[in-house]
This record gives C-alpha cells, structure tokens and sequence, in this order.
C-alpha cells in the first residue's frame, strides 16, 4: 500500500471547509446564537428545578457585559464570523464535492443564491440608517405691527409656535403685550362661507389677550386660522346673547379682525433632520449650545449603556426599598466635534438610568433653616386593612391635600390665623346702612344648588338677635371653591346672588377681600379695575376656615407643634394636638397618625429608578436619563429628549423640552440636551394634511375602528426653495426621495387634558414618518429566489431527470438485450 | 409490537369513552322542566345588526364579543352569550352574587381568594360559604361582582397594578370586566339603530336612545334606570333625522321585547325581537348600509355553535381508523378512515367558507383565523399527495398527518378560545395588504406541512421504540413518488417495511415545506421591506421562522452523513415542529414583537 502523502495545513484547511459535518456544526451553533440573541436563555435559580418559580428568563444580549440590542447582537464580530465561515464552507463544498452537472444544478442554485444573500445582506446592514422624523403640521406666525409716527404699521415683533393646543407664545413690544394661545384645532373643519361650502380646513383658534399701559385697549378674543385660507382669518368675541355667547366679529362689529396690530397666519413646520432609532443601534448624543443660540451641536456619544442601571454612588438616585443599585460608575468621554461653540470642553458621562422619574424627597434641615413644613401621615381605614403612607407639604398649595381633598396640612404662623383655619366654613354679611351683620356657618345653608331659596337678611334686635323684619336685601350660595390656585397663591372663593332692593347680582366673594368682585358686564371686562363691586351698600365676608378638608393638620405657630382639626357635620371643629407616632382613631374605624415631621424640611431631587416590574414596556428609552460631569460644575442627570427641539414653541404634544443651563468653573454657560444622533434629510419635508381612514361608522376614538393612516407631505426642492406636489405615504405604501424612504410610522391621535392648565386636542397635528435607506435590498432578493428556484429544481426536478435517465439506460439495456437476443 | 398495539388500543379506548360521555352529558338535564334561558327562542334576533369597533355585526356575534370581556371562555349556567348579555343588562339583579367574571389570570386569582377568605374571616357575612366558593373560583376563574366591588379588595388591587409586568393587566382586565357588566354599559353598545343619513361614516345609535320615545306604548318604570343621560337631551327626544313613527315604532318593539324578558314571556320575547329584527333595517331602506339578514343569520348560527370547532371529533375518529389501519393492515379501517376524513374535511371547509362570508376577508389575520385555516391547508395538501401516492405504500397516511393536525387545531381553538380568540374584528391598518394573503398563507401552509411530517416522524419513533429496524426510505422525498416505481425492489415486488414509509411520508412532507417556508420568509421579508421600511429586523418571530429553516437544513445535511437516517430525520423533522411550535405560542403570547398581532 503506497504511502499517503503528508498534506500541507492548506489542504487540510480546504478538507475541513469541504466538510460536510463542519456546515452542520457552523448550522448547529448559528441555530443557538440566533435562539439566545431572539428569545434569551432560560436558567435555575434554585436546585428545586421541579418548581416553576426556580426558571428565570433574561435576554443574555441586554446584560451588563453586552448591553446589545438584537440590531447589534446580529451584526458582533461572532456572528459574522460565523456568517462568514458558513458562507465559506458552502462555496469550497461546493466547489470542491458538487460537480456541476444537471442534475446538481439545484445544489448549486441554492448555495449561490444564499452566498448572493449574504453578500446583499453584507451590503444593507453595512450602510444601513434608520430613524424617524416628526413632522407637524403647522406653525402659527404671529406679528405685532406698531405704529409708526409717520402712521405707517411696522412690525415691531414676531414669534412662531406649534399649532398644538395647549402652546402658548408671548408677542409685543413697548408695552403692549399679546399672550397666545392655541384653544383648539379642528383638522377637518367645516367652512361655512358661503364661496367655500362644503369644503374642509384645518382651522387652529387661537386665544388672543392684548394687555398694555393704555387698559382701555385691553382686550380678549378669539382669532381663527384656517390653513390653505388665510383669507378666511376671523375674530370671534364673546357676547352677551346666551344662546350665543361667541359671536364673530364680523357680524358683532362689522370687521373680521378686532385687532389689526396682531397679524397671524399658518405656515409648514418643515423638518430638516431625522433622528436614529435607538432600539436598532445606541445612537446616544449631547447637543449643546451657548445660551440664546438657535441651534444645536450634536456630540456623539459612544459607549453608554442602554438596559442596565449604572450609578457612581447609591446617593446619586432614589430606588425602592431593597433595591439599592450596586455603585458602577460610567467614565466616558464627550469630546468636542468639528465647528463645536466649546471646543475645549469635554464633558464625561458618568452614570445611565434606563428607566427613572425625578421625584423629591425631603430631608431635615438645618435648625435655622427657612421653615418648610412637611409631614408623611399614615391612614389606616381598618385594623386589617394596610396602612396607606401620605406626604403633604404644608406650603405648597398643590401638595397640601391628599385623599381627594379629604385630609390637608397647613401652616399658621400666629395663633389668630389659627383660630381663623380652624374654624367651620362661614359667610359674614353687612349692611351698614340698616346695621346688619350676620354670620352664617355654611354647614347650615344649601350650597351649589342655583335654584335654592334665597337667604332673607333681617334687621337686627338691640341685642343682635334677628327680628324678622325684612331688609328688602337675601342672598343664596352658588358654589364655593377653595385654594384656587393663582399666581400669587391660593384663593378660596363663595360666588353669592344677592338680590338687593335694586336688583339681583352675582358677587364673587373671596376670602382676601381685595380680589371680591361682582360678576356684572361692566365690572368683568376690566379684570384690573379700581372698583370692582357695584353695590357697595352689602358687605360680605367669606372665611373658608377648614374649606373642603374636614380633617386638617396644622403646624404653627411653634414650627414643633401639630394640631389636629377636625370637622365632622355641623358645628365647630373639634381641636387637638398631635405628637409624632400617635394615631388618632376616628368613629367609622379610620385612624390616622403622624409616621413623621419635618418643619424645616429640605428638599432634595434625584431621579428614582422604577422597579422593573413597574416598568412600562412600551416605554422604551423615554425615561432613560445620562448623568453628566460638568468640568468645574456639579454633576446633573439630563433627562432624554426623543427630539431635540430649537425652542419650547416648537414642541408639540406628548413630547419634551428640558434643556439644562450649565455654568462652568470659569463663568460660562452652556445648555445641553440628552438625546439621539440625528441625520440631515436630503431635503426638508412637510406635512400638508394627515387623513385618517376608518371603518364603518367613522373613528370614535377606538383604535380599531381605523383602516388606515396617511400623511400628505411635501420635500423643498433645496435648488428653487420650492415645495414639492404633496405627496401620499400611508401604511404599507412607503415613498422614496433623495435615496431614502419614508413611511407612515406614528401619528397624533386625540387627548384629553392633561392637567387643569391644558387643552384637550382633536389630535392629527403631527406624523411621524420611518426614514432608512435601503441598499442590498434586490441582491438580497434575488439571491433568496434564486435558492427558492434551486431548492423546487433540487427536490422536484432532480428526481425527474434521474428517472428520465435510469429510463433511457433502461430502454438500452432491453434494446441491447433485445439484440443479443 | 404488541407493546405499541395495546398501547395504542387503550388510548383509543379511553379516547371512545370520552366521546361516549361527551355526547351523553347533554342529556343529563332531559327530565326537567325548562328554565326561561331553554324556552326563550333568540333566533329572531339573529337577524338585527350591531355596530361594534367600526364592524356591522350580528347581535350573537356581538354579545360574544363583548361577554368574552366578562366571562372568558365560559358560559353561565350554560347559557348562550347572547341570553347572558341580554339577561344582564335586563336583570342585573340576578347577576350580582352570580360567579360571572372571569379571572384568567391565576395568580391574580389565587391573590384575590385568599384576600376575600381573609376578609370573610373578619366578617363572615361577608359570604358564609366562602371557602368553598373561592375554591370553585380558583377550578373555573369565576367569582361574583359582588366580591370584586367590595372596596376592601381595592389595596390588593393597587398593589397587584403597580406590578405593570406581571400583574397590572389582569387586574385592568377585571376592572373592565366589571364596568362592561353594568347594565348602563351593555345597553349603550347595545347600537342597533342606523344613522338617519344611512351613510357608513356615520355611528349607529344606542336603542337606548329610543327607550322614551312616544309611541302606542308606555315605558315601563322598570326602563327608566337604563336611560342613558342622553347628555341632558331630552330623552323623548329620539334621534334627529328618522322619522318619528318609525322610532315610535321601534321603541314600542323594544318597550315590548323588554318587558316581556323581564316576564319571563318565552312568546312575547319572540314576537317583539321578530319585530325588531323587522323595523331597524327600515331606518336604512334605500341604502345598502344594513347589512343582508341571510349573512347576519349565518353569522349568529356560526357563533351559536361555537364556530363549528367541534368538528375535531370528527377528525379525531378518522385518526382512530387510520392508526387502526396502518397497524393491523385492515384495509376497511383505512378506508372508513379516509371517508370520515373527507367529510370532517368536508365540514372544516365549510367552516372556513361561512367564515369568509361572514367576515368578508379571507380568514387568516388573527391567531383563531391562522390556526384553523393553516389546519384546512393541511387537509388541501393530504387531498392533493394522496392522489399522487393512492397507488404507493404511502397511500392514507398523508390524511392522517393532516386529521391529527385538524384535530390538534381545532381542539385548541375549541378549549382555548382566551389564546385563540374566535371574535371576528377589524383588521389593523397595517394587515391591509395583499402580501398578508401572500405571506401569511405561506408560512401557515409550511407550518402545517411540518406539523404533518412530525406526525409521520412521531410515528415513526413509536416503530423503533417498540423494535422496528433502522429503516428509511432509499429515495427520499418527492423523489420516492418518482423513482421508487421502476427500482429493483418494486420490479421484484417487495413491499417496503413501515418504517420505510414512514421516513418515506416524513420526507415528503418536509421537502415541500422547506421550499414554502423559505418563500413564505422571502415574502415576509418583502411585505416587511415596504411596510417597517426594513426586510429582516431580526424581530423574535423573523429569527425562530428561520431557525425553524436551520433545523431543516441541519436535516438534509445530516440525512446525508448519518448511518441511521430515519431516526436522526425524524428527530429532528419533530425538533423543527418544536420550534415552529415555540415561534407560534411563546413568540407570540410570550416574546411580544413587531408581530405581535399576528
């Protein structure tokens, strides 16, 4: 037997890369890195195995050692290692073991065509980008034309701001001030001229008060924008028709416009930029720009997490109780990047919070600190029943109250205000003129009822009693309203008819005797005016006392001491002080005690990492917050911002805006924001319209009831500055321009109001659109047709030619036989 | 052998058994005497539709739509859902300590037994058998209104929604079981009456709206609590637009219908839904908006019958007579076999054509829809190789993989309707599109495909097991069809052993779905392109469809190395039904995705 001759390591290479068991192990292993990369890996925590509570599942990609989306699990150096192995293996099999030959032609269209596969998959992933784009549909303009002394108008001022309720801007100069604000968007309202029936626009009303040195200019109305129709622009004003209360002008004044000197109109909000997903590659930037510029630099910032939690010290956030995050600091580098405004300047991130809300916390202050009361209160509404914990704050008018109002804290800074607080709800009614003066608890009156009786005031005795003789003067109570919150503090109002021998009327009558004002027409157009009650021959008092809380907390004068006040029924409150750990059980079997007190209480903001469990899946980086080393500054947290805004004007609906002012050790300023990278579109884009289709009967408001969602939009021509013929992207129906496509991704649909300062929305303001490239994409198609043809040639074809041939040597062999025969 | 055969008896046996009891358990109650819900003929009002979440639907489809959200998969006392919605709204009285709602969640429900046994505890009068009402609660998820209201459970609640992963949803699902099972509610989804403009951009009405409205009758005091607050209208008002007789009309049939419910009027009941079902598609005469009464009727029938999913034990006989027959050989089980396939084939397609007709779409857009229509697939494709191979020993088996395959489906979406909910609804914007039918139909027809190969693989392994040699099939795949006919061996007669054929069947079934689901990915891959904007995004159900690919590749090639080729073949034809199984339940009800409506 001949010997072998030895083999050189190339052979041996090329053996082992024709081997057919070495594609099924490089299967094999691509089948586990794929499962642990899609659906993670599942492992014990306990020996009990048996127990369903002893498995765990965890997504390996996501922890702290990878940090990986699936995007960046799928493209890591092992798997196209492995991508390339495999595709080197198929090409020397083939080459080498499948000789090519009809009957292999399917072998063969399959392994080309997946190598073509791989090659287009090569050439997509490696120039891939995608992200999104939101686009509004408005922007309202608003300019201030002053009068010249010539008696030309000029503009003195202008502003811009999203056409989204709720947005409010402030235009004006020399001391005339117009505050706007968007009331409300109709997207398809009905035009009711008689030259545009029919038709439908989207029409923005905006909130227009004029306020200036001359009050007899002041001024309040409504002013309607109509998109596409700026010829259409009308004022609305209130009137006194009740059937009617808003009229327009137009037919009230004989004028569209109330205010020539405020001129606004509709305009696109084109977007320039797209911004990068970061649940397809960590795309994290800081933006930054000197104070009172327009425009931000983006600074990329490479390396931060996007799951895990990491901190430098546990005193940098709040956690749940038992889930202190173990201290893993951060230190990466921001440096500076071409045409940077601080070119010296490189910040340092060094912590990341995937999910976490800012949330105060007060610690006791210094003993001469500024009085700041805070009391946490335990309420009990059984022995069985767990206790609920409550924090209030005693000076803040918003965090004074809890359980809908039913328990309040306050603070008293003298024993007569006291006595005022702890005081049942009364009204106080003079009148000098017959030496009336009656008080009335308003436990003791029908309150909010408009139809109830009147309330008779009656001449006094000489010892005070009530005689019965009528004065010709009643009143009855409306509605009250406590701790109103203004600008300068609270308020507590008792709106009283009063009907007096000269007529009836409505007096607002609040608790600071200097804001009581009738509700007469002439006195409620000047909210400033020196006289505000119209009669004066009544005088009446409202004390709200307790107000709406029948149960109240009081701290003060002696910052140390609490009193507790309650009222329950009629009467006077019962009184009685309150020490720290006591619990103070009530009839019905409500207790309630004080867990702890801080009057000089300090108040201390960190953001508080949300247990997992409570984490919103949906939520994705929303929340997520990058803490940042300012050089010669303190450390903050910068909350991530989904688009980087110019200005809070442009922000529209459910989005954000919260830059930070940083000074540095040498007296500079810097703002910055926490987002993602973005791109620049080709060109800019716009939004014309955003129809949404639906199914039978209409949207009600239910997302099933929509069939489809299309946003008209148009591209500038950056060569003419021109907009292009709108353009239809809807769902499954994306549009491509300047090498990008453009789907239909996100929209606006309608809300309710968020808090008592905002407006609800009709929704359709803005889209959102998917922005990617797509190169590779037709190798990648046709590689995988050309192996779906192998793979029917190969199963199906084969068999056929392999039994066309076996027939043909069959037939010969009987020919053959035939003639040996 | 033996082993297998009497293995095999006995499940069949237990298996009859089962069928025995189940068709005998209707019977139980033969001998008394009819309640209302057995008397009241709610056929009449198969025939009104209801709008519901941009659909026209029938009112039975309606009322099993909206009691899912209460009761889940079950039925009260046994009652239709249509009579449940009707009764409840009518009678609520009747429902307050009923176990009504469904808690599907069983920690949750595990959480709230024991919180109400503790309070029950404290104050006995709470529910002096509480103990063993939560231990039906925990069998069966139903407990009673009453004890979910009671204000105490509330903390629970609280803290069981803070758990947003976990333990948010089902209390949220509680929360609105309880909201959709006020009468209020019920009455005002309750939107039969058309719009007056009879166009299809319009919302229909509550017959709520019409309850005061004047007519030849009076509303009884019993109505007046379900008057919906109208938004300060006036009640007698009616709805602008229709004309006013009509409404009196309609209101008069309503006022009837309701009274006599509330009497107990099996009759009355009758007459007065026979009259609404007659008035409300007058509101809309001169339009096509009302939808034809032939499809509302079959629509109600469908649901009424629990959208014939039953049907599995049809399949599951023709599975007994076809194991019968590849056992022992007795060519009249193969053949009985065979023929109760082709009927339960015969009633699956008509299941899935009424479904069509009734939902106007090709079904295959939900998890109900795709389970069962993958299923009929397989009986297309058992039709179509049976008539290749009906002269080959491979004859009946295809039926068989495909019977066991229906059976399976249909048994789950039989029992498991909270997985596989059977509620036709509108499909998301996203769906409309023709690759849906393309795609979707691909992959589905792959994965039954390979359900079948793990059926012929299953089998196959239960031959080894019980000492069947390492057999497999010379030519395998498509090519056995074609060159097995002329070999040595089939010139010399000899039979080929089960195995063989077996591996045969295996082969078959996983070449041609190898071919479908690498299209059904490409497609995918397509329809993803112009709709996300990107044709692979490595989301969980893209990855596990083409691990399922990989398991099958690893076949082909290990088929080639290997000396035992059967077995390795059909460990891992059943490994990649294992993972086409893990994309189908755990991607999608656990691993949620860009697919996750799918």
């Amino acid at each position: 037997m001949p010997a072998r001759a030895p083999r050189g390591p190339l052979a041996a290479l090329l053996d082992l890369f024709s081997s057919v068991w070495f594609g099924v192990i490089l299967l094999a292993i691509l089948f586990v890195y794929m499962t642990i990369g899609s659906a993670g890996v599942i492992y014990p925590i306990h020996p009990n195995i048996l127990h369903k509570d002893a498995w765990v599942h965890a997504q390996m990609r996501q922890w702290r050692p990878f940090e990986m989306t699936e995007f960046e699990w799928f493209h890591w150096w092992p798997f196209d290692l492995l991508i390339g192995l495999i595709a080197v293996n198929m090409i020397v099999t083939t080459f080498r073991r499948i000789p090519f030959k009809v009957v292999n032609y399917g072998v063969w269209m399959i392994h080309s065509g997946i190598i073509m596969m791989i090659v287009g998959c090569v050439i997509y992933f490696g120039t891939k980008v995608e992200g999104d784009a939101l686009v509004q549909r408005r922007m309202v303009f608003a300019e201030f034309l002053e009068k010249q002394p010539d008696g030309t108008m000029k503009v003195a001022d202008r502003v811009a701001f999203a056409a989204t309720p709720g947005a409010r801007a402030v235009v004006g100069s020399n001391g005339t001030r117009y505050d706007l604000e968007v009331a409300s968007i109709d997207p398809n309202w009905e035009m009711r001229s008689e030259e545009a029936k029919g038709l439908t626009a989207y029409s923005v009303n905006v909130d227009v008060r004029r306020s200036g040195n001359d009050v007899s200019t002041n001024t309040n109305f409504m002013r309607q924008l109509l998109a596409g129709h700026p010829e259409h622009t009308e004022d609305v004003i209130r009137s006194n028709d009740p059937a009617q209360p808003m009229q327009r002008a137009k037919k009230a004044l004989g004028t569209p416009l109330v205010d020539e000197s405020i001129r606004m109109s509709l305009d696109y909000a084109p977007q320039p930029w797209f911004y990068l997903r970061p649940e397809l590659e960590k795309c994290w930037a800081l933006y930054i720009r000197k104070p009172g510029e327009s425009t931000w630099t983006e600074r990329p910032i490479e390396g931060l997490p996007l799951y895990n939690d990491y901190v430098g010290s546990r005193d940098q956030v709040f956690t749940a109780s038992g889930r202190e995050l173990a201290p893993s600091p951060l230190d990466i580098a921001i440096a500076p990047v071409e045409g940077d405004p601080f070119p010296d300047l490189t910040f340092r991130a060094s912590g990341f919070l995937r999910y976490a809300i800012d949330r105060a916390q007060y610690r006791a202050g210094a003993p001469t600190g500024p009085l700041n009361p805070v009391i946490q209160l335990a309420l009990s509404s059984g022995a069985d029943a767990p206790p609920i914990s409550m924090q209030l704050e005693a000076l803040d008018p918003r965090a004074n109250k809890g359980q809908g109002d039913l328990i309040g804290f306050y603070y008293v800074d003298s024993e007569a205000a006291f006595a005022k607080r702890a005081a049942a709800p009364s009204i106080r009614v003079r009148v000098p003129a017959l030496g009336v003066d009656v008080r009335e608890d308003l436990a003791n009156l029908p309150l909010g009822d408009p139809n109830a009786p009147f309330i008779a005031v009656q001449k006094p005795a000489a010892d005070g009693s009530a005689t019965g003789d009528q004065t010709g003067y009643a009143y009855r109570i409306i509605a009250v309203q406590d701790d109103i919150l203004l600008s300068t503090g609270t308020a507590s109002v008792a709106i009283v008819e009063v009907k007096t021998p000269q007529g009836t009327f409505r007096r607002w009558v609040f608790d600071d005797a200097r804001l009581t004002r009738d509700a007469t027409d002439e006195l409620m157009k000047d909210p400033h005016a020196a006289q505000a009650v119209s009669d004066a021959s009544i005088e009446i008092e409202y004390q709200p006392g307790l107000g709406s809380t029948p149960i109240a907390v009081i701290a003060g004068p002696d910052p140390q001491r609490l009193r507790l006040a309650t009222l329950m029924g009629k009467g006077a409150p019962t009184v009685r002080d309150l020490t720290i750990g006591e619990a103070v059980t009530f009839p019905a079997g409500f207790s309630i005690g004080v867990a702890n007190y801080l009057p000089r209480a300090v108040r201390d903001v960190r953001p508080f990492v949300v247990p997992m469990e409570q984490r919103d899946r949906d939520a994705g980086v929303q929340l997520a917050q990058m803490r940042l080393d300012v050089p010669g500054g303190d450390p903050v947290w910068l909350p991530f911002h989904q688009y980087v805004f110019d200005s809070a004007l442009e922000v529209p609906r459910r989005h954000t805006f919260r830059p930070k002012l940083l000074t540095l050790a040498d007296g500079r300023q810097v703002e910055v924001i926490f987002g993602r990278q973005r791109l620049k579109l080709p060109s800019d884009i716009a939004l014309e319209e955003f129809v949404l289709d639906a199914h039978i009967g209409g949207f009600t408001g239910e997302q099933s009831t929509i069939r489809d969602y299309t946003s008209l939009v148009r591209f500038r021509d950056a060569s003419s500055d021109a907009w292009s013929e709108p353009v239809r992207v809807s769902v499954n129906k994306p549009v491509e321009h300047g090498g990008l496509s453009y789907f239909q991704a996100q929209w606006d649909p309608p809300d309710q109001p968020r808090d008592a300062n905002d407006r609800g929305s009709l929704g359709l303001n803005y889209t959102v659109l998917g922005v990617g490239n797509r190169h590779g994409v037709w190798t990648m198609l046709i590689g995988t047709c050309i192996a779906c043809i192998g793979m029917g040639y190969a199963f199906y074809v084969k068999p056929l030619i392999k039994r066309r041939r076996r027939d043909e040597v069959m037939a010969s062999l009987a020919g053959a036989a035939k003639e040996g025969a | 052998m033996n082993a297998f055969r009497y293995g095999l008896i006995s499940a069949l046996q237990a298996i009859v058994v089962f069928v025995a009891i189940a068709c005998c358990a209707s019977t139980v109650r033969a001998d008394e005497a009819p309640s209302f819900s057995e008397r009241v003929d709610l056929e009449p009002l198969g025939t009104i539709a209801v709008y519901g979440e941009g659909r026209l639907k029938s009112l039975g489809s309606h009322a099993n739509s909206m009691m899912q959200f209460v009761t889940g998969p079950r039925k009260i006392a046994g009652q239709d859902s249509l009579f449940t919605y009707i009764d409840l709204m009518l009678r609520p009285e009747a429902y307050v300590d009923a176990d009504l709602v469904y808690v599907k969640n069983r920690s949750v429900r595990e959480a709230i037994a024991r919180e109400l046994e503790r309070l029950a505890a404290a104050d006995p009068t709470l529910a002096p058998d509480m103990a063993e009402r939560m231990n039906a609660f925990r069998a069966t998820g139903l407990t009673s209104p009453r004890f979910l209201h009671n204000a105490a459970l509330e903390p629970l609640f609280s803290k069981l929604e803070a758990d947003v992963i976990r333990t948010a949803r089902p209390v949220s699902e509680i929360r609105s079981a309880l909201a959709v099972a006020e009468p209020g509610f019920l009455l005002g989804k309750l939107m039969i009456v058309p719009p007056a403009s009879k166009s299809t951009d319009d919302q229909w009405h509550s017959v709520g709206e019409l309850m005061l409205v004047p007519g030849a009758t009076t509303p009884p005091a019993a109505l007046t609590r379900l008057v919906p607050s109208n938004g300060g209208m006036d009640p007698t008002a009616g709805i602008p637009g229709i004309d006013s007789a009509l409404q009196g009309q309609i209101a008069d049939a309503w006022r009837a219908f309701v009274n006599a419910w509330l009497a107990q009027d099996a009759d009355g009941v009758r007459t007065a839904s026979a009259s609404l079902a007659t008035l409300l598609p007058k509101v809309a005469e001169g339009s096509d908006l009302y939808p034809e009464q032939s499809r509302l009727a079959w629509e109600s029938w469908y649901f009424h019958m629990d959208q014939l999913t039953s049907i599995w034990l049809v399949y599951m006989l023709s599975v007994v007579f076809l194991l019968l027959g590849l056992i022992y050989r007795w060519t009249w089980a193969r053949r009985l076999g065979v023929g109760v396939f082709v009927v339960a084939f015969g009633l699956q397609t008509f299941a899935l054509l009424l479904r069509w007709y009734i939902s106007d779409r090709w079904p295959n857009s939900n998890m109900f829809e795709a389970v069962t229509t993958a299923a009929w697939f397989g009986g297309c494709a058992a039709m179509a190789i049976e008539l290749f191979v009906r002269r080959t020993p491979m004859k009946s088996l295809f039926f068989l993989g495909s019977a066991a395959a229906s059976m399976v489906a249909l048994m789950t979406a039989h029992f498991l309707p909270v997985y596989l909910n059977p509620n036709i609804s509108n499909m998301m914007p996203v769906l409309h599109d023709v690759w849906l039918y393309i795609h979707t139909n691909v992959i589905i027809f792959s994965y039954v495909l390979i359900f079948m190969a793990a059926v012929s693989a299953f089998c196959y392994l239960a031959w080894r097991m019980v000492g069947g040699t390492a057999a497999y099939a010379r030519v395998g795949g498509a090519g056995m069809l074609v060159l097995e006919p002329g070999s040595k061996r089939a010139r010399a007669g000899e039979a080929p052993s089960i195995g063989e054929v077996l591996d045969g069947v295996t082969m078959v079934l996983m070449e041609l779905s190898f071919v479908l689901l690498w299209a059904g990915i490409v497609m995918g891959a397509i329809w993803a392109d112009h709709s996300w904007g990107r044709p692979w995004g490595w989301d969980p159900k893209e990855v596990f469809a083409l691990n399922t690919f990989v398991v099958f590749a690893l076949l082909v090639h290990v088929r080639l190395k290997v000396v035992d080729k059967g077995l390795w073949t059909a460990i891992l034809a059943l490994g990649g039904a294992a993972v086409m199984l893990f994309n189908w339940i755990v991607i999608n009800f656990v691993i949620t995705g860009l697919h996750s409506y799918a």
